[in-house]
């Protein structure tokens, strides 16, 4: 549904980066990898919580 | 029992650090370390009470989002434990609810991080909710851990010990953490954490200095790393004095 507040391994906030990821490598062009070192996103633990997420809230949204 | 320890820093930054403590054993490193990922108390949100939640998440959901932000932890001696802060959110759709919108009824006690998204909300959605926070311990609640991914490594001692033949290939040899190269701390990434890459040509030896800790503390930005490290060691003198006056005839 939405972006987790916190990685679930180490605990790192990561929910703050994901409209910059989002619009930067998911929709946008640029190289997920590069966005994510530019993020400061370093672990591989918090980079999978980034680059593995959907948004579901649009589909959810209907079904109320 | 009143030692220095020799500490000095190779990256220092707000949220991030790395440093060496000489003269240290295994087992007080690992106090340390265990210290701070669970006995430094910060805030976080703990009871909510929803007016309203029209969102597409549960009150249940919402609440742990909540609880999972980070939030500055005022200066020692100013909150016991079990001491609250109420903070409101209220948002109307269409838009994304932020933890930047908790308005706090202290200013010691803000969302450190003011960009995390909590809910998108679509039209005639609403969140409106009161939030407690409470000072505890990470070892109750992961949310209440103020520093991310601690740990240590061994500082390692490179030697090189002589030259390689000459048409002999160079095998990588990976290290990871900081190494001393005569007297001089190197992060290795500076090398691509490879030795090859430092010592082109040269066979080289690795050792780990005894009772030498290189430290990486992150924190959640409920405080700095200067922060978090004086009070885990503060908690473990704590309990020391603790335990004297309890085993004292």
């Amino acid at each position: 549904m939405m972006v987790p507040v916190r990685c679930f391994t180490c605990g790192n906030v990561v929910g703050e980066h994901w409209e910059e990821f989002n619009a930067r490598a998911d929709e946008g062009d640029e190289d997920p990898q590069e966005v994510l070192d530019e993020l400061g996103v370093d672990r591989y633990c918090c980079r999978r919580m980034l680059v593995s997420h959907t948004d579901l809230v649009d589909v959810v949204s209907p079904y109320q | 029992m009143a030692t220095d320890y020799d500490v000095e820093f190779v990256e220092r930054e707000d949220r991030e650090a790395r440093f060496l403590v000489r003269g240290v054993t295994p087992a007080f490193a690992n106090g340390i370390r265990r210290a701070m990922v669970a006995d430094v108390p910060t805030m976080a949100v703990d009871t909510v009470r929803f007016i309203e939640n029209s969102s597409v998440m549960f009150d249940e959901q919402i609440a742990l989002r909540l609880g999972l932000v980070p939030l500055t932890t005022p200066p020692e001696g100013e909150f016991v434990e079990d001491d609250t802060v109420t903070l409101s959110i209220d948002v109307q759709g269409p838009a994304t609810a932020y933890s930047g919108d908790l308005v706090s009824s202290d200013d010691l006690v803000q969302p450190a991080d003011e960009n995390v998204p909590i809910i998108q909300l679509k039209d005639d959605q609403r969140l409106e909710a009161e939030a407690d926070a409470i000072m505890n311990h990470g070892k109750n609640h992961a949310k209440h851990q103020g520093g991310v991914a601690v740990g240590y490594r061994h500082l390692q001692r490179v030697e090189v010990v002589g030259d390689l033949d000459e048409f002999e290939e160079q095998e990588s040899q990976i290290v990871r953490g900081v190494v001393e190269d005569d007297g001089e701390l190197v992060p290795t990434s500076e090398f691509d954490h490879d030795l090859a890459n430092r010592y082109p040509g040269k066979e080289v030896r690795l050792e780990d200095v005894p009772e030498a800790f290189v430290f990486h503390v992150e924190t959640d930005g409920s405080f700095t790393v200067d922060e978090l490290v004086t009070r885990a060691a503060d908690s473990i003198i704590d309990r020391a004095t603790e335990l004297e006056d309890a085993v004292q005839l």
